[in-house]
């Protein structure tokens, strides 16, 4: 029998307050999807859309980035250009014919563990419902409409 | 043509210019100095179009301390108002004369603006607003847009020619080079190169189709780039190939253009 599809989500948190904000929701023992990887950045002023790309090239079903809420990023403007970028990059994969639905922008601060916990869940459930994501693995027998 | 290219070199305003010279019945580009100022010729339109301003770029970069002048139509025009803003070329070190293109090159380009602010030659033809092949691509349902566009994603033959005829891909480390990003070895390359491809030309291709007009595989690739910027217009209200203005991913802080909307 086939195994059940679990979402695999790429959470790119920075580390100052999404990152606190999910430690803070481990901390306080707050049950959410384990579906979930995450990568600290310094900042998710950081995340280039070449990681949302790499993210979804290396097989994630679903993207999420979480940043300071805007005034709160602690190099000041840093969230400025994630705002920038992450609108863009999802626009763009939605052209391209992947559902941008695959992919999440949040602000979440060090203390709302429990929005964090919401968050993941919420979109593990999201993801889960979009099933796996396309694979960007080239296949030349798709050139040939097969 | 002749008569301003041999005063701007007999003034001494330009070292050299940058125009075309026919070879077997088709123009080509041709750098003119004081030596071969003879054999400039009268201008006439053409239908042939070369990345003129990645050839000036390249001129200009091993002879820094040089003045080129350049006969540009109104995308290779555009280039440079995109190289001047990202520091690779110096105004002061360019001198432009500009030509118009026919109506049915500007038909054939669905060309916002088929001539140049600089019109030297030719008559400015109608521009053309709207994309219909975009139009069509937009009203297609996601999910077989997926599969039109892997159906040619997966003919790419890897031969970076769309990023070496562009006029406005200058960087010297190339992204689509990149083995983790871009898995090496792989023919053809995984949808990732033409995304990543896209990532860039936002808020800098100024849509001369060049790169669509050389790949191999015949893939569309000027509806994505267009599209591409459309995007960068809708969301940043920026306009890639005009003189003002800097691209929305090329600054933070205060000057940063927050996209309207909730946040
Ligand atoms: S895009 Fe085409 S029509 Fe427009 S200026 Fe360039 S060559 Fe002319
Ligand atoms: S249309 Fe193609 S070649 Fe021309 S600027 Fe845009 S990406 Fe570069
Ligand atoms: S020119 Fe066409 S075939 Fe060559 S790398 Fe670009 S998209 Fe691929
Ligand atoms: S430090 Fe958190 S978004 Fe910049």
């Amino acid at each position: 029998m086939q195994n059940p599809f679990e979402p695999k989500i790429l959470a790119f948190l920075c580390n100052w307050c999404s990152y606190a904000g999910a430690d803070l929701a481990g901390v306080s023992r707050l049950q959410y999807p384990p579906n979930i990887r995450v990568v600290r950045v310094m900042c998710s002023g950081t995340v280039s859309p070449h990681h949302v790309i790499h993210a979804f090239q290396r097989g994630a079903d679903g993207v999420l980035v979480a940043g300071c809420h805007i005034g709160d990023c602690h190099y000041l403007k840093g969230n400025y250009m994630t705002l920038k970028r992450m609108k863009f990059v999802q626009e763009l994969i939605r052209f391209a014919g992947y559902n941008p639905e695959r992919f999440r922008l949040e602000w979440i601060s060090s203390a709302e563990g429990v929005k964090f916990a919401e968050v993941v869940r919420d979109f593990t459930e999201k993801v889960r419902s979009l099933g796996p994501a396309p694979s960007f693995e080239a296949s030349p027998r798709l050139a040939m409409g097969l | 043509m002749k008569t301003k290219v041999r005063q701007l070199l007999e003034e001494g305003r330009v070292d050299a210019f940058l125009a075309y010279k026919t070879i077997h019945g088709v123009p080509f580009p041709t750098l003119f100095t004081k030596e071969n100022v003879d054999e400039l010729e009268e201008w006439a339109p053409f239908k042939a179009r070369y990345p003129v301003t990645k050839i000036l770029l390249a001129q200009a970069r091993q002879n820094p301390g040089k003045t080129f002048g350049v006969l540009v139509r109104g995308c290779e025009e555009r280039s440079l108002y995109e190289l001047f803003k990202w520091n690779q070329l110096s105004p002061d070190k360019v001198v432009v004369l500009g030509q118009a293109c026919t109506e049915d090159l500007a038909l054939y380009c669905e060309c916002k603006k088929p001539f140049p602010d600089q019109l030297d030659y030719g008559e400015a033809p109608a521009p053309v607003p709207r994309s219909r092949r975009l139009e069509e691509l937009e009203a297609m349902p996601e999910t077989d847009r997926l599969q039109w566009w892997l159906s040619h994603f997966n003919r790419c033959i890897r031969c970076h020619g769309c990023r070496d005829v562009c006029p406005v891909c200058f960087c010297t480390e190339c992204s689509l080079e990149h083995k983790e990003l871009i898995p090496a070895r792989k023919l053809p390359p995984d949808s990732s190169f033409h995304l990543v491809r896209a990532v860039h030309m936002a808020g800098r291709c100024i849509d001369c189709g060049l790169c669509e007009e050389t790949c191999p595989a015949g893939i569309p690739l000027r509806a994505l780039y267009k599209r591409v910027n459309d995007l960068v217009e809708n969301i940043f209200d920026y306009q890639t190939g005009v003189p003002d203005g800097k691209s929305p991913f090329s600054m933070l802080g205060d000057e940063s253009f927050l996209p309207a909307g909730p946040r």
